[in-house]
């Protein structure tokens, strides 16, 4: 029995192809115009090695910045809210951490940055606020069978990585420096 | 689907014993046919082998393409959504619709599987839920323009997956689900009005409302969870004909509430003892004036009343969720009572002699009724 297709399915099904398949690009060309466009900084960091089942061998990235602290008679912090880090570059090239801000820092210069996060848990210590923070630049992801001998190198040679910061503060991650090296220094597309 | 093929039986009985007219008989299984795509085995089949499909092409993809440039692996992943929705068009074509969901449905979890890989790719560490939501929202939109009950079902899912990762991360109640949930309703009741996904959607509200009890105010709201239920069901069952006639949901709606509401007068009786302010030592009900035992009454009250309502209306679904509050109710508070044997042996003389005054009660209800009709 060949039933022809209504113009109005055609329609539907043509639209959420490219509503999906635009979402994907989307995804793709926001990163990308982020890791082109962004300054870049170089965190310190040091890796813990799980699983994920379907996306393959990922290491998640530790960094120092990830724990701060409010000072007493600062407002009340909670998981879900957007937070800012302002970075400074030391003499070693690292950047670390100067300032926390709830609004995005304006008028930093040039040896500056803000980088946005989100509050993941606060609990609290004394009159202080301990809070954990994520920067969306925990995960990175390595070819299968390699997230072991990357955690092994790191005994030996210092992890850094290098990311990409938008206006915004939106932070993306370009690559990895082992010891002097740049590693997995993937081209955009 | 069962109830269908029970009422065409009956169909054919009752127009046998000239209880229905052959016409009214054929305008009753024109109705029955139209009523949404019949789940036949085939269409289960299709569904199960779209999801393990989308497994497979995803754990394919994840292990196999460390080689492929990154321009190569994005197009790889839009060839898959082309090729489901390219599939979904033949068999849509070919008057196959079951088939047709199917591989929308696969294509649904090619975009979702999409934009996990995507966010391997670029190493995006982001806020999880907000990849469910993104995957929800596309699904959502594939179910409601294409009418798909399957994709319609997993969009459910993927909302009920992003607010309770959300809650959880956060450990506070999420309000935006609501607007999910009404943008999901909104899309079933004004496309197939498949019975099952507004099961599904009664479910996930249900739990929400009744997460709220254990989120607001410490975990000491359940007293809200109750009043919301109550008010479900005092509006399910009068305005009941008026909900009807624009969807035929009141009954079920009843069912949802009682069980909301009693899963706030539980919590309230039996869990909030638990969390009693351990310096004072005073229990919860206590502290706040309210005697278990006015609960326990309240609690039969709502229960008996809606065995009452279920009987009536034959309200099949009511009568053993009902059924089931009671046994909970009572094995409840045996525990709480537990100890002091005094408490116990008074509490089911009292319940006892309240289920014997209600049984009369229910007696001369129904002969007035029948005194009534016979008059």
């Amino acid at each position: 029995m060949e039933k022809a297709m209504s113009p109005t399915r055609w329609r539907a099904l043509l639209a959420v192809a490219l509503l999906q398949a635009a979402v994907l690009g989307w995804m793709v060309w926001d990163r990308a115009s982020l890791i082109s466009q962004g300054r870049e900084i170089l965190l310190a960091t040091d890796p813990v090695d799980p699983r994920s089942l379907f996306r393959g061998d990922y290491v998640i990235l530790n960094y120092a910045l990830a724990n701060a602290a409010l000072p007493a008679g600062a407002p009340v912090a909670r998981a879900g809210d957007r937070i800012y880090v302002t970075l400074a570059k030391g003499t070693d090239g690292l950047w670390s951490m100067t300032a926390l801000a709830a609004e995005q820092p304006t008028g930093l210069g040039a040896d500056r940055v803000a980088m946005r996060g989100r509050v993941e848990s606060v609990w609290p210590d004394g009159d202080k606020q301990q809070l954990r923070l994520a920067f969306g630049i925990e995960s990175y992801f390595v070819p299968e069978g390699e997230g072991k001998d990357l955690e092994r190198l790191v005994g030996t040679e210092s992890l850094a990585v290098v990311v990409a910061v938008a206006d915004d503060g939106r932070a993306a991650i370009k690559g990895l420096r082992i010891g002097d090296q740049v590693r997995y220094d993937e081209p955009l597309y | 689907m069962l109830g269908d093929r029970r009422l065409r039986r009956d169909l054919e009985r009752w127009e046998q014993s000239g209880w229905v007219t052959a016409p009214g008989a054929r305008a009753i299984r024109t109705e029955l046919g139209q009523s949404g795509t019949t789940l036949s085995l085939a269409n289960v089949l299709a569904v199960l082998a779209a999801v393990l499909l989308c497994l497979g092409a995803m754990t394919f993809v994840a292990a196999n393409w460390q080689e492929m440039s990154r321009l190569g692996r994005l197009v790889l992943l839009l060839a898959m959504l082309a090729g489901s929705y390219g599939g979904a068009a033949w068999l849509y074509g070919r008057g196959l619709e079951g088939f047709g969901h199917a591989a929308t449905m696969l294509g649904c979890g090619s975009f979702g599987a999409s934009i996990m890989l995507v966010a391997q790719m670029y190493h995006i560490g982001g806020n999880p839920p907000d990849a469910v939501l993104t995957w929800g929202a596309g699904t959502a939109a594939a179910a409601i323009l294409l009418r798909a009950n399957a994709a319609h079902a997993l969009a459910i899912g993927l909302a009920g997956l992003w607010g309770a990762w959300e809650t959880a991360l956060r450990g506070d109640a999420f309000w935006p689900y609501l607007l999910a949930w009404v943008v999901l309703f909104a899309g079933l009741a004004l496309t197939t009005r498949w019975r099952a996904g507004f099961h599904l959607l009664a479910l996930s509200l249900t739990g929400f409302v009744i997460s709220l009890g254990y989120l607001l105010a410490q975990g000491h709201r359940h007293d809200l969870v109750l009043l919301i239920g109550l008010a479900g069901m005092a509006v399910a069952a009068f305005l009941g004909p008026t909900i009807d006639r624009f969807l035929a949901l009141s009954r079920p709606a009843l069912v949802y509430a009682l069980a909301t509401a009693y899963a706030g007068l539980f919590a309230m009786q039996f869990l909030e003892g638990l969390y009693a302010d351990p310096a004072s030592n005073t229990p919860w009900l206590a502290a706040n004036g309210m005697p278990l035992l006015a609960l326990a009454v309240t609690s039969l009250a709502i229960i008996l009343g809606a065995l009452f309502l279920a009987n009536r209306s034959g309200n099949r679904g009511l009568l053993w969720v009902a059924y089931c509050c009671f046994s909970l109710e009572l094995i409840g508070l045996y525990f709480k009572t537990l100890g002091t044997l005094l408490d116990t042996s008074l509490f089911f003389l009292v319940a006892g002699l309240l289920l014997a005054g209600l049984a009369y009660l229910a007696l001369r209800l129904h002969r007035r009724d029948l005194a009534h009709r016979e008059a």
